[in-house]
């Protein structure tokens, strides 16, 4: 039920979307006309305007299914996450229900004031931004090139080198395979990561197919790339370079700044990934001599289904797009653009510049905290530098303890147990393989994603349930009882995977 | 110019206080918290700004945020979902 | 089904809690007709202080306090004045009134603020 003060601000909404505080307003004809605001709707007192969702219902059959469908995982374990589970649960009456979110790398809650951004394009201002012969297209074009212009800003390029795309994989895609397709007479090599994102990874490998060649460069234990090992992997025919700026499974910054001089010296395009990273970490596309840069919206608290392509124009850089069509977007991404997202996009990028100390500071603080409290446990490890790291990002080990288990004991709390893509099919994340961690502990690992919205009181509650449930998985392990007892695990010989 | 003058102490109270009562209103745990805090801490920064020109400005552009605050919060109580398993069920601590 | 009509603001449930168990006010208000027709003043008070306890989120010391209907917010309980008026909202909250401006700047001790509330005819 809507609170009657509730009720009172909803007849009074017209009126403030009728308040002259947008800008494109201006540009149109001197004389408006507004419709007068609707004399006083009345409600009847019963009649709610909430609508409630029960996401519980879900979440227990999305449990159980992958519970019975999860045949690596042994049921035993499976049951003893969920005693766990149930113990917590006793614990804790007189609360909601709903986990606490904290997987913010998968995505990001919208934020309220993009999404007042958004609505009236999806009330009012419908028109096709690409018409020109009618205000209708006038209005929604002047509000995607704000929105370019804040996406640009927060990197310092132009807005003229900002290209929408429908989220970062579309961007990935655009450059691993338009960058080379361009210069292919004379250029036929690749080098990227190993710990890049799947669809750097299957991109490239697409490109392998079609005759490139691709160095996949290693990285050390704490995820760095070696800018040795990088001069070494360049050759006469490299076009392209792709290193992410921030990982998605473990936070870690790379050397990016370091790779793009490397890349200009060599005069070869520098291409980064920065889907974790923008908005994040300070980016600077010229002091970087970063030559293309891929973006999302929904990692920036914005809607989901966008995101864009920084493409260099000074020196020029070129690719083949990969759709053909009516040559929007400089010709490198045609189809018509979506302007509620599109203003949404530049809204939580406009957000991002403009908040970013106090998030910082914000996300610095429940990080260094969330950190404190989970290393205090014996046998868990920060994945990954500690000191090039986004703070966001956190990624431990549990040892001793089955990461399926413990997911299933902690489904309180939204986490993940790497990127999203790859968790649903319990393979061990190849990105922690790449740090050289082994099966069981690439297995026990665990990302916590801090983001704008997250709350201490969020993060004291998983301070204490993944304690508490580590240490109660662990004394059901056979594993642990034979680590108390001092026996070396290396020394058994395993049956089995 | 008309409306050039800063905003009087009361004026700045008022607007606090219904930034306040809108922040509250957010039936969503996380964007309750956040808009509180920012609330708080956003006015308490300019506590002691004294030039007038930048306390124009900024009661301009808060008055803005206040009308998304006001609409959006309105939106949170329209789309509600489930408690978070920090929220109590009964009342509402602070 | 009917679940969503049962879901309802934490506010308007602790006010409707109130209801049911129903405190004990009816006997008072009829002896003091002129205070709110809901509430007591007695009952005001203690509500009053309660939210004021509860308070400590924004000032950390306050749950220790003495609270009489002498309390100063500036002097006695260091609250600035957006602290103040942070805490008239929760007090407005929980009496589910609206203090208007011009009165709220009036209002600098706990006594005050209960006579204004023990006045308000609205306030339940």
């Amino acid at each position: 039920m809507l609170k009657s003060t509730t009720i009172r601000s909803i007849t009074r909404l017209s009126q403030l979307y009728n308040a002259p505080v947008t800008t494109y307003r201006a540009c149109l004809a001197s004389k408006r006309f507004y419709s007068p605001p609707a004399a006083g709707v009345k409600l009847d007192d019963n009649f709610s305007l909430e609508t409630h969702t029960d996401i519980q219902a879900a979440a227990k059959a999305q449990a159980s299914a992958r519970a019975s469908a999860s045949g690596t995982t042994p049921d035993a374990v499976v049951a003893s996450g969920s005693t766990a589970m149930s113990h917590a649960y006793q614990e804790n009456t007189g609360f909601g229900t709903r986990p606490i979110y904290l997987d913010m790398q998968a995505t990001t809650p919208t934020d309220p004031r993009v999404l007042d951004t958004m609505l009236k394009f999806y009330t009012g201002l419908y028109g096709n931004p690409h018409s020109n012969t009618h205000s209708y297209g006038w209005e929604t074009n002047t509000a995607v090139e704000n929105a370019r212009a804040h996406v640009a800003k927060m990197i310092n390029a132009d807005p003229k080198e900002i290209i929408f795309t429908s989220g970062a994989t579309e961007s990935n895609n655009m450059v691993l395979k338009g960058v080379p397709r361009f210069y292919k007479k004379t250029k036929k090599h690749i080098i990227t990561t190993r710990t890049e994102h799947k669809c750097v990874l299957e991109a490239a490998r697409a490109m392998m197919k079609e005759g490139f060649e691709v160095t996949f460069l290693n990285v050390d234990d704490k995820g760095l790339v070696d800018l040795n090992e990088l001069e070494k992997a360049i050759r006469p025919d490299t076009c392209l370079v792709s290193v992410m700026a921030v990982n998605n499974e473990i936070g870690v910054i790379q050397p990016i700044k370091e790779i793009g001089a490397l890349c200009r010296k060599n005069k070869i395009y520098f291409h980064t990934d920065a889907a974790q990273a923008y908005g994040k970490i300070r980016m600077d596309v010229n002091e970087m001599n970063i030559d293309l840069l891929s973006i999302s919206s929904h990692k920036i608290y914005g809607p989901k289904g966008i995101g864009a392509i920084y493409v260099r124009r000074r020196p020029r850089v070129r690719l083949e797009p990969l759709l053909s069509g009516g040559g929007q977007e400089r010709g490198l991404r045609s189809g018509t653009l979506a302007p509620p997202l599109v203003a949404g996009f530049g809204e939580a990028a406009r957000l991002m510049k403009k908040e970013f100390d106090s998030d910082q500071a914000h996300i610095k603080r429940l990080s260094d905290k969330l950190v404190k409290g989970l290393l205090s446990a014996e046998h868990t490890t920060l994945n990954g530098s500690p000191d090039h790291r986004y703070p966001g990002c956190i990624n431990v080990s549990f040892a001793y303890v089955e990461g399926e288990s413990l997911l299933m004991a902690l489904r309180d709390i939204a986490l993940s147990s790497g990127s999203a893509c790859t968790s649903a099919s319990l393979e061990p994340s190849y990105v922690l393989h790449a740090l050289g961690k082994d099966d069981a502990l690439a297995h026990s690992s665990i990302r916590f994603g801090i983001g704008r919205f997250s709350t201490e009181e969020e993060v004291d509650y998983v301070v204490k349930a993944v304690s508490d449930r580590v240490k109660f998985l662990r004394e059901l392990s056979p594993l642990w009882e034979m680590v108390q007892e001092g026996i070396d695990l290396n020394s058994i010989k395993w049956s089995g995977h | 110019m008309p409306g050039v003058t800063a905003p009087t102490r009361r004026q700045v109270l008022s607007l606090y206080k219904q930034f306040i009562r809108n922040s509250n209103q957010f039936n969503n745990y996380n964007f309750r918290e956040y808009f509180l805090s920012k609330t708080r801490n956003t006015f308490r920064e300019n506590m002691n700004q004294e030039d007038p020109k930048v306390l124009v400005n900024l009661f301009k552009e808060a008055k803005n945020e206040l009308g998304v605050l006001k609409r959006q919060s309105v939106i949170s109580q329209m789309y509600t979902f489930d408690r978070l398993v920090v929220e109590p069920l009964q009342g509402r601590r602070n | 089904m009917f679940r969503s009509v049962c879901r309802i603001s934490p506010r308007i449930a602790s006010s409707a809690y109130r209801a049911i168990m129903g405190r004990p006010v009816v006997a008072k208000t009829l002896a003091q007709r002129f205070y709110s027709a809901n509430v007591s003043k007695d009952q005001v008070s203690q509500r009053v202080v309660d939210v004021i306890k509860a308070f400590d989120k924004n000032s950390p010391n306050i749950a220790n306090k003495q609270i009489s209907s002498d309390t100063q917010f500036h002097k006695d309980l260091g609250l600035d004045s957006l602290d103040t008026v942070e805490l008239l909202v929760a007090i407005e909250e929980e009496f589910d009134i609206e203090i208007p401006d011009k009165v709220a700047d009036d209002l600098r001790s706990v006594g005050e603020t209960v006579d204004y509330i023990a006045s308000n005819p609205d306030a339940n």
